[in-house]
């Protein structure tokens, strides 16, 4: 009932006309970033600070924090039509949804990734507002062996991605895991893997790798035919512009899996929006009665990893404005904004300043379903892309992933390795490699050699600490299960063929 | 007599002279720093912009300019390859010492830089979850040599401050307990909280909420003389550990081969800066130390402070490259 | 012994092989643990490892297998590779002329030399994108393109 009456305080804060104005501003700038890949909220919100001091800090919070989820409306964006991802969660997101686009279903793609971002969205915001500071608390209790067991069942996924090869697909993994070694070592301070170039002395970057290997091999592919390739077919008529009903029941599982993945992930600080896609992805997968048209354009596939990404902003919050902890690069420079602005970011807050918490709160509400409807109707005017010819798409593709990559970098030696594993994509195409479980193993790869290193030091070498901790034993032998999934599929189906042999 | 006007005629006019090519911004400033948007200097770069535009200290812009990677080789190699570039500085801490003295790819040390001045330096607190066994350092201490290795401390990388800190630490007590490197704040926060690490070593402003809501608990305060905001904890040395206590410190720097009236408009400018409200205020809300230096008093503290972390590193089981 | 000189596996499955010895040799040189838990060089030598193994098992299927493999298109890959060279040289020379220049030069090779389309409208689909691009880019979001010619 408390909440109830704090909730509608809030919408006293949120509809006031200049913090609606500023939430339109914020989620509308989060829209056109998440479109451009390269250019990211962390960025964009930085850039903004100077400028939020003359606003009153509520309104302030309200459009930064609307840029923060926008951009995660906008993010599939490229990825369905261009195969370029706008940010790194929505890599997943290129897998069906390019595929839906490839068979004249980009309309529907685009649609379900802004219906299941709006419902994931607002799941996030729900659970912000009614179990942030008991779900805090009980976040406290994940930590390093937790997480590790977190990475083991990502990089299990690695089975379910691999198409028909699986010695390949787990060979580009490992690609993958030596590609997030190249750097520095957190623990050691030891350069690994540099070719003594100072420039990857930070790692190698995600965007870089995944625009590459997704949009840059896609454009050299479609250069080898002499006439440059077919285009997208581009959807005709409002009922092929959006899903249909069926598409909609299709995705009931989706929504809730992305939904609820999605912000538990958000939850725990440190794990980010390309684990939860990546997971909720796989979980579709695992749970679907026809996995194998994953990857050739389901639309869960698309619903998924969108909703989770979206539904994991609400769960980043949770830390922030309950703890004071930010989770993630988006959520620190918030955590910046609320002290330089004066409030005290930490277990009080929501008691402190309830106008803030609950204004926020409110204006999510809002903010969401301004993105709703600021994205269903462009759907149909960003498939109008599709109607470029190819000799003006693919430089299209090349100038956004070159400026893109440059935004974010500021370095030719960036644009240098975008141009490298362009290639290595090509090749991996070429080869029959698939390319998901590389992007997945360089995701994964640090967060999971940290996590076990940190587990290791922990319990002083004993490797027992991941098993005899209950969180951790229960993941992993989650992933476990989906490992072993498949096989009981397979199992089951030679039980059945063998009975009706008999029979 | 014709000499002495001679002279005094060429006096006033390189006066004059010196006078009109004193230096003046003319285009937007960028302050580079070697964090991501959030990080400890960004945060604190942002508000020296906000500063000098609020008090007027600049006529044009200040835009903060991240170059994050490799604890600071990035960015300070960006600065260097900027040579005589007046509208460009940076702000520097501790680890610009200590990258290139480790990392052979850090090729850009401060002394290839132009140093402007040291702004403040960061006091730390040992602190420890509110329920925690342990009211002193006394304590902490001696259930460490009871038990070595068993007890943990959450930090950062090996170069920073609270790992330094362990180490002169252990070596002073003879005391052992693990050091567990955790990339972000809020984890290594969230590890304290959850119970998964004993102690850690952290800036009175990112704990500051947590203490006022008694969730931790702080024990020692690593300073030269007690916080205003903890009155009752005790530094190190009145706890009993007189050990060398490594500043962190954030200063300005500017690339090299700046001519002299530049140098000195910068000094001027942080000279200023410090003087203003909104600073003192600033300093008073993250509970910086103000420890401004310009000139050679600057250039032999960091001296100073680079023999230190030389004796240190080594124990630290980091490699000297340099 | 022909069919496996010309297989993507078999060659490939080598190239990943080596590219695991680089990396368990590489992870040598580095701590595999201590008393303080593992070393930089555990993680690495652990998935180089298994990078050798995995690639040599690739490598014998390939040997072992009857099936023939893939013919591959030379022409079109010529063309794959020809436009990736491009993009090469247009990123690395980014800094030299700037990038107005070389993605106008980029966008004239795709669309006159790839598509055969007339040099005019090559040009103009050039300059006008790099204009676009340095416009929305440049201007509007404050994200500085390198101009080059050392401005």
């Amino acid at each position: 009932m408390e909440i109830l009456h704090s909730l509608l305080d809030g919408f006293g804060v949120a509809l006031q006309p200049i913090n609606l104005a500023w939430c339109f501003v914020g989620v509308f700038l989060g829209t056109v970033i998440g479109v451009l890949p390269g250019l990211g909220p962390p960025a964009t919100i930085a850039m903004l600070l100077p400028l939020t001091f003359h606003m009153n800090p509520a309104g302030a919070m309200i459009m930064l924090a609307g840029i923060y989820y926008g951009a995660k409306y906008g993010g599939s964006t490229t990825s369905i039509l261009l195969n370029v991802p706008g940010e790194s969660a929505s890599v997943v997101t290129c897998l069906d949804g390019y595929q839906m686009a490839r068979k004249g279903r980009a309309g529907p793609a685009l649609g379900i990734a802004a219906i299941a971002s709006f419902i994931a969205g607002t799941f996030g915001v729900v659970g912000l507002m009614l179990v942030a500071p008991p779900l805090a608390k009980m976040s406290l209790a994940f930590s390093s062996p937790e997480y590790f067991a977190l990475m083991v069942l990502g990089l299990a996924m690695v089975v379910l991605l691999s198409g028909s090869s699986l010695v390949k697909a787990l060979l580009a993994m490992l690609v993958g895991l030596w590609i997030a070694t190249m750097g520095t070592d957190l623990f050691s301070a030891t350069s690994r893997f540099t070719f003594g170039r100072m420039e990857l002395l930070g790692g190698v970057d995600f965007v870089v790798v995944a625009i590459g290997v997704f949009a840059i091999a896609e454009v050299m592919s479609n250069m080898e035919p002499r006439e440059g390739g077919t285009m997208l077919p581009v959807p005709r008529g409002l009922r092929n512009l959006l899903p249909t009903w069926q598409d909609m029941k299709d995705c009931r599982f989706a929504f809730v899996n992305g939904s609820v993945l999605g912000f538990l992930i958000g939850v725990l600080p440190g794990a980010g929006s390309t684990i939860a896609s990546f997971l909720s992805y796989g979980v579709e997968k695992a749970v679907s009665r026809h996995p194998e048209r994953f990857g050739n354009g389901a639309i869960e596939g698309v619903a998924a990893p969108e909703g989770a990404n979206n539904s994991e902003t609400g769960g980043a919050l949770v830390p922030l404005l309950t703890l004071g902890i930010p989770g993630s690069g988006t959520t620190a420079i918030l955590l910046a904004a609320l002290i330089l602005w004066g409030f005290k970011p930490g277990p009080m807050l929501i008691e402190d300043s309830p106008q803030l918490f609950w204004g926020l709160v409110a204006s999510m509400y809002i903010g969401n379903v301004m993105l709703l409807v600021l994205n269903l109707p462009l759907v149909p005017a960003f498939a109008q892309l599709l109607k470029l010819p190819p000799y003006a798409m693919y430089p299209l593709i090349l100038g956004v992933s070159i400026v893109g990559v440059y935004s974010d970098s500021s370095s030719v030696f960036a644009l240098v390795l975008l141009a490298v594993f362009g290639l290595l994509g090509y090749l991996m195409r070429k080869l029959d490699y698939p390319a998901a479980p590389l992007v997945l193993g360089l995701v994964l790869g640090k967060p999971m050699e940290l996590a076990l290193r940190q587990s290791l030091m922990m319990s002083q070498g004993d490797l027992g600490i991941l098993t005899a901790r209950p969180i951790s034993a229960t993941i992993l032998a989650f992933a476990a299960i989906m490992l072993l999934l498949p096989l009981f599929r397979r199992v089951n189906r030679w039980r059945v063929q063998a009975v009706e042999q008999e029979a | 007599m014709h000499r002495l006007l001679a002279r005094s005629i060429a006096a006033c006019a390189l006066a004059a002279a010196a006078c009109a090519h004193a230096f003046e911004p003319t285009k937007p400033i960028e302050l580079v720093v070697h964090t991501a948007p959030g990080g400890g200097n960004d945060v604190l770069a942002r508000a020296i912009a906000v500063i000098a535009e609020k008090e007027k200290l600049l006529p044009v812009r200040m835009q903060v300019i991240n170059k994050p990677g490799g604890n600071g080789a990035v960015a300070a190699a960006f600065l260097a390859e900027r040579k005589g570039d007046a509208h460009t500085i940076g702000l520097v801490t501790t680890n610009w010492i200590v990258g290139p003295l480790v990392t052979r790819e850090a090729k850009v040390t401060l002394s290839d830089l132009t140093l402007i001045a040291q702004l403040v330096t960061e006091p730390a607190l040992v602190a420890v979850r509110a329920d925690s066994p342990y009211h002193n350092m006394k304590e902490f201490i001696d259930a460490a040599k009871a038990k070595p290795g068993a007890l943990k401390q959450s930090g950062g990388t090996p170069t920073a401050r609270d790992s330094i800190m362990r180490q002169v630490l252990q070596q002073h007590t003879g005391a052992r307990w693990s050091f567990i490197s955790f990339p972000g704040g809020g984890e290594r926060i969230a590890a304290l909280l959850g119970g998964h690490v004993d102690m850690m070593i952290i800036e009175p402003e990112e704990a500051g909420e947590n203490i006022r809501a008694g969730k931790m608990r702080v024990i020692a305060q690593v300073a030269d003389k007690r916080l205003a905001a903890f009155p009752d904890v005790p530094t190190l040395r009145e706890a009993g550990y007189p050990v060398a206590l490594v500043p962190q410190m954030r200063g300005m720097v500017a690339p090299p081969g700046i001519p002299a009236d530049v140098v000195a408009y910068w000094e001027d400018f942080c000279r200023r800066l410090v003087r203003t409200a909104s600073w003192r205020k600033y300093l008073q809300d993250n509970q910086f130390e103000d420890a401004f230096y310009t000139g050679p008093e600057l250039a032999r503290s960091l001296d100073a402070t680079t023999q230190q972390l030389r004796a240190i590193l080594p124990e630290a089981g980091l490699k000297l490259v340099r | 012994m022909q069919r496996l000189l010309r297989s993507g596996d078999f060659w490939s499955g080598l190239v990943l092989c080596a590219l695991g010895v680089y990396i368990v040799t590489e992870a040598q040189g580095w701590s595999y643990g201590g008393p303080d838990g593992p070393g930089p060089g555990f993680f690495p030598l652990w998935y180089g490892v298994a990078m050798i193994a995995l690639s040599l098992t690739l490598v014998l299927r390939t040997m072992l297998a009857r099936r023939a493999p893939r013919t591959v298109a030379w022409p079109e890959v010529r063309r794959a590779l020809a436009c990736w060279i491009v993009v090469m040289i247009a990123v690395a020379s980014m800094k030299l002329i700037g990038f107005m220049l070389s993605f106008a030069l980029l966008t004239w090779f795709i669309v006159a030399i790839m598509f055969h389309r007339s040099h005019a409208l090559a040009l103009v689909l050039g300059i006008g994108g790099a204009l676009v691009f340095q416009g929305v880019f440049d201007m509007a979001l404050g994200v500085s393109l390198p101009l080059g010619f050392g401005l």
